[in-house]
């Protein structure tokens, strides 16, 4: 390996927080012009290690031995001062969700004009010039109106591009990126994944990629450094760590990577009648203004799904993907009766009209797990009571007590029996999604609808889950209607994947046949944009 | 925000208004006053009342009694008092005008103290000028009215110490300098009120606006420290602040009739006491329906305020 002098260095850096070790030893090198990928799980320290090298770390983080250089200058030795001229001027950093990041009450010039106003000390129509030039470049069609528009005027892939561009802004040595694409959808995630590129090559700029995102960060960084429990365990050029981790760590990482390639579902639903049957549905949002129904002039409400036909068989995977927004979980909420809804719904050949029409039978056999436990959990419930209220209302299967039924539902989901006694804040993320999954299943439902189950956990545990649900239908024949956005996951695992898109569903075909030639366009660009392992 | 929102929210108003009209009238109706006998007097003939009743219409259905008189009201006349038998709506507008400049006043040099003091709570989070803020802001809020009015009239208003007058109102376009001097007493004790009540607010605003991803995003841009605090955090931090003081203009118009009784205040909140006391019907109609309306128009304002400062709020 060619040994350029590194613009970030990391030697044998300790940190930690009271008595928990966050970071220890930590070595890294970034050279001119590289993107080294620091890849880890939620508590690994890969943010605690970004906002060390930015020098803003909370009172109660001690700091052990080590150095962190910019371009040979240890930041450590410097002043709160000196860092400010530092931050942002020569070290920049890119967040994770745009939205958050940028000033609701600022317009979206403001948020690179402030930049350049301070490091490159230029007057204020300088600035604004420079700036129309900055938005112009990271691909805003018309810079000049986007300048005057308020964040929430913008998309969310718009809004990333005005963060790069105030990243850029300065002329940074280092950049920093903490999982700048996690918040946007597949394709405009690609979108600037492609425009930090090109950026980075065009400015040299040495780049810490920081992201739990293994698969795409193997496509953009030269190294990958694995970061686990506060330590670097695996520091290789890019394919390498894909192809030949060397670390067991690493290699549980890579294996619980959703491959496409890799089927864990072998079976075909049986050629039985489908035991969910939606025609023609539409779902509508808001409600009409008195005013407007008393003037008898009301126009239509917007859909968040319009016309959506399909139907579940028994035992059956169907993939629901499509960007946030396309109607994915409004149909969900629908056939929960959380929606009201147009159309036809029929379950085993019954007709169902609506939410009203949604009797205990329909709401046993269609059941719903949700993205966030911690929303769908109570918190001042232990989860033996939250197990115990489906138990009540459906009652308890093959004449078990309430208890011992609750037992049953941890055991069905591997959990301890004695976690009955415990409160969701006391559980781990994957532990609190099996709970909500057992609460689920305490229904012996025929339906299981996943709405993005999986998105807030690690990838360790995504894997996890996702086996345990292969293994609660192997045992019970549930069929899924399983939402995410996660592409490569759903065709390791659904029969068919349906494809939304703003409110239309506009395919819906065998995993195999997806995007092949017959494919929406839609649909081809969707695959064209996941980031599939290398390797 | 919409022409038609505007149109909306005044024709609301209006309605309020209306709803209020027709509860303030009903509430005279049952209180125990006869208008002719205030009028008379306890000596009074039966003749004789029964001949005032006529004259005001007083024998006249309840709904005919409330038509006419809000039908007057529309076209500015509340009557005339039965005490005085000044025109009502000119002396309650007075008040008014007196109340708002005691309002305005207090306000004003509440936001100076109140929005310093919390930013420098929220930054010293948990260090001793916080603590001894929030302290003082819990004594400020607990302490009645009538309590820290006689602290400022035995202190600031003692007439040992000659500093300033301790009660009464001269126009400020009489005498200038002797109207201000009055006014810095009652102005004093209620701006310790709103502050206390406002500074805690401040403060809570200020530190999760502290802790929002986008000044966090600022600090790692090397951003100056003044740019962070005024432009990226405080401006944010007062937004809710806006709301709550349309709220205390209800009370500063209403509420304070301590205040304004202790300091010899004439305003509209001390003319409705003493209309009650005498039981002086038109006064108590038109009193309670201008602070109505004012109030319903300083919540509007508040809104519009609000919409104008974030542009995420869009009123359709």
């Amino acid at each position: 390996m060619s040994e350029a002098p590194a613009v970030l260095s990391v030697e044998g850096y300790d940190l930690s927080y009271g008595r928990f070790a966050a970071l220890r030893d930590i070595r890294l090198a970034v050279p001119r012009g590289q993107v080294l990928g620091l890849v880890g799980e939620s508590g690994s320290g890969k943010t605690s290690l970004a906002y060390a090298i930015m020098r803003h770390l909370p009172h109660s983080a001690v700091e052990g031995g080590g150095a962190i250089r910019l371009s040979g200058q240890d930041l450590r030795a410097m002043t709160a001062q000196q860092m400010r001229h530092i931050r942002g001027s020569r070290l920049g950093m890119v967040f994770q969700d745009p939205s958050a990041s940028l000033n609701p009450t600022l317009r979206l010039g403001e948020h690179v004009i402030e930049v350049l106003r301070r490091h490159k000390r230029l007057t204020r129509p300088e600035a604004r010039d420079r700036t129309e030039a900055m938005l112009r470049r990271v691909g805003l069609r018309e810079p000049a109106a986007m300048m005057r528009r308020y964040p929430h005027e913008a998309s969310g892939g718009e809004k990333q591009r005005v963060v790069i561009a105030a990243a850029f802004a300065a002329e940074p040595e280092c950049l920093l990126l903490d999982e700048p694409t996690t918040a946007l959808d597949v394709i405009t995630a690609r979108q600037i994944l492609e425009l930090f590129t090109e950026l980075q090559a065009e400015t040299g700029v040495a780049a810490l990629y920081i992201s739990h995102d293994l698969a795409l960060v193997s496509r953009i960084a030269q190294r990958v450094a694995v970061i686990h429990r506060g330590r670097v365990v695996e520091n290789d050029p890019a394919a390498q760590v894909f192809s030949n981790p060397r670390e067991e760590y690493t290699r549980r990482l890579v294996a619980a990577v959703p491959r496409p390639d890799l089927r864990l579902v072998r079976d075909a639903p049986a050629e039985a009648a489908p035991v969910l049957a939606v025609q023609g549905m539409t779902v509508r949002y808001g409600r009409q203004g008195l005013l407007q129904r008393l003037a008898g002039r009301a126009a239509p409400l917007p859909a968040g799904a319009r016309e959506v036909s399909l139907e579940l068989r028994p035992g059956e995977i169907l993939g629901v993907v499509g960007e946030s927004g396309s109607g994915k979980s409004t149909i969900a909420k629908a056939l929960v009766g959380l929606n009201g809804f147009e159309g036809a719904l029929r379950h085993e050949g019954r007709s169902i009209a609506g939410p009203a029409a949604m009797d205990r039978d329909y709401r046993r056999a269609v059941q719903i797990v949700f993205q966030h436990p911690d929303a769908s959990l109570n918190p001042r419930q232990s989860i033996g009571q939250i197990l115990s209220r489906p138990l009540a209302l459906y009652g308890t299967p093959d004449g078990l007590s309430r208890r011992d039924a609750v037992a049953a539902l941890l055991e069905e989901v591997q959990l301890p029996a004695d976690f009955a006694q415990r409160y969701p804040h006391q559980l781990s993320g994957g532990q609190k999604q099996r709970v909500a999954i057992a609460r689920a299943f305490a229904a012996r439902p025929k339906v299981v609808i996943c709405d993005e189950i999986t998105s807030s956990l690690d990838v360790s545990i995504q894997a996890q889950i996702v086996q345990l649900l292969l293994q609660l239908r192997e045992r019970f024949g549930t069929g899924y209607l399983f939402i995410t956005h996660d592409l490569n996951l759903v065709r390791q695992i659904a029969h068919r994947i349906a494809v939304m898109y703003r409110g239309d569903l506009v395919e819906l075909a065998d995993t195999a046949a997806l995007g092949g030639p017959q494919s929406h366009a839609y649909t081809r660009a969707l695959l064209d944009a996941v980031p599939t392992p290398v390797g | 925000m919409s022409a038609s929102y505007l149109l909306r929210r005044l024709l609301t108003i209006l309605l309020t208004v209306l709803i209020v009209s027709m509860l303030v009238f009903g509430i005279t109706q049952v209180l125990p006053a006869d208008a002719a006998v205030m009028l008379l007097g306890e000596n009074a003939t039966p003749e004789q009342l029964v001949a005032v009743r006529a004259r005001l219409g007083l024998d006249l259905p309840v709904w005919q009694q409330y038509l006419g008189w809000i039908g007057h009201v529309l076209r500015g006349d509340f009557g005339t008092s039965l005490e005085t038998g000044l025109p009502v709506g000119e002396v309650m507008f007075t008040a008014l005008g007196r109340s708002l400049l005691l309002a305005l006043l207090s306000l004003l040099l509440m936001l100076v103290v109140a929005i310093p003091l919390g930013v420098v709570a929220a930054l010293r989070r948990g260090r001793a000028s916080d603590l001894g803020i929030g302290l003082a802001s819990y004594v400020g809020v607990s302490m009645p009215e009538f309590v820290t009015a006689t602290l400022v009239l035995i202190t600031l208003g003692n007439p040992a110490f000659g500093l300033l007058p301790s009660t009464g109102y001269v126009p400020l376009t009489e005498d200038f300098r002797g109207g201000l001097a009055r006014l810095v007493l009652p102005v004093l004790t209620v701006s310790v009120i709103l502050v206390a009540h406002v500074v805690r607010m401040v403060r809570s605003e200020m530190v999760d606006v502290l802790g929002t991803d986008y000044v966090r995003a600022a600090r790692m841009k090397g951003l100056s420290r003044p740019r962070i605090l005024f432009r990226h955090a405080l401006r944010n931090a007062l937004l809710p602040t806006i709301t709550v003081v349309a709220l205390d203009i209800g009370y500063l118009l209403g509420g304070i009739i301590v205040v304004e009784e202790i300091f010899a205040f004439p305003g509209i909140g001390r003319a409705l006491i003493v209309a009650i006391q005498q039981r002086d019907l038109p006064s108590i109609q038109a009193g309670a329906l201008i602070m109505a309306a004012t109030y319903a128009l300083a919540n509007l304002l508040a809104d519009l305020a609000y919409a104008a400062l974030d542009k995420r709020i869009r009123y359709a």
